[in-house]
């Protein structure tokens, strides 16, 4: 009785995948492709990085800019706000920069941006940014403490 | 094909068009000036991939990125 029923049950679940298959095709292209907004960002985002950018930001979802006016080094994280760091000769944060488009963008859209104002105009993006403590500045003081 | 690539909540909106064809040149001139009045940035890519900022249309880019102005967060 449970081995017929498994036969017929193994075979519904075939004839599904089989009905299916240009759903299923759909499907894997979706996740290949990705049409969302997320994806799409962070794909025109990819696509507008430095091949060492790009590397950076596969390997550890972060990509450090150079300023243009100052030479400074800065990190972006992944993400669309407080995401960006001024970094010191060994990549360890100083400070936080958080300035972002004045709509909603999704995070790739945003970090592209961000990157674009660093390299071509820094010191007006820096201009309107707001300063912050970023989160490992602020557990390295508590440590000294 | 030449791009306009215009960010917004869907990720982008791409306009194509024939740089080769004067009407697609005059309305992709007229986005260049309505979204950078009202205050997008226009950069395109130099040939070596770096991002430079243009204030005035570019009828030989290949392809312009356009983003909203920035605000501090």
């Amino acid at each position: 009785m449970f081995e017929q029923l498994l036969r017929v049950a193994t075979d519904r679940f075939r004839r599904l995948l089989t009905d299916r298959e240009g759903g299923a095709q759909s499907l894997r292209e979706w996740l290949r492709n990705g049409d969302d907004p997320e994806t799409r960002g962070v794909r025109l985002l990819r696509e507008w990085l430095s091949p060492e950018q790009r590397a950076q930001y596969d390997a550890h979802r972060y990509f450090d800019v150079t300023g243009c006016d100052s030479g400074k080094r800065y990190r972006i994280h992944h993400g669309a706000s407080m995401n960006i760091q001024e970094i010191d000769g060994t990549g360890r944060p100083r400070v936080g920069w958080c300035f972002v488009p004045n709509t909603y963008l999704v995070a790739g859209d945003v970090m592209l941006a961000q990157k674009i104002a660093l390299e071509t105009d820094e010191l007006g993006a820096l201009d309107v940014a707001k300063k912050f403590v970023p989160k490992e500045t602020q557990l390295n003081m508590f440590m000294h403490l | 094909m030449a791009t306009q690539i215009v960010m917004d909540h869907t990720g982008d909106t791409r306009h194509y068009f024939d740089a080769n064809n004067a009407k697609a040149l005059m309305q992709a001139e007229e986005r260049f000036k309505e979204l950078t009045l009202v205050g997008f940035t226009a950069a395109v890519r130099t040939a070596s991939g770096e991002p430079t900022v243009i204030r005035t249309f570019d009828p030989t880019a290949e392809e312009t990125l356009f983003f909203p102005r920035l605000v501090g967060g």
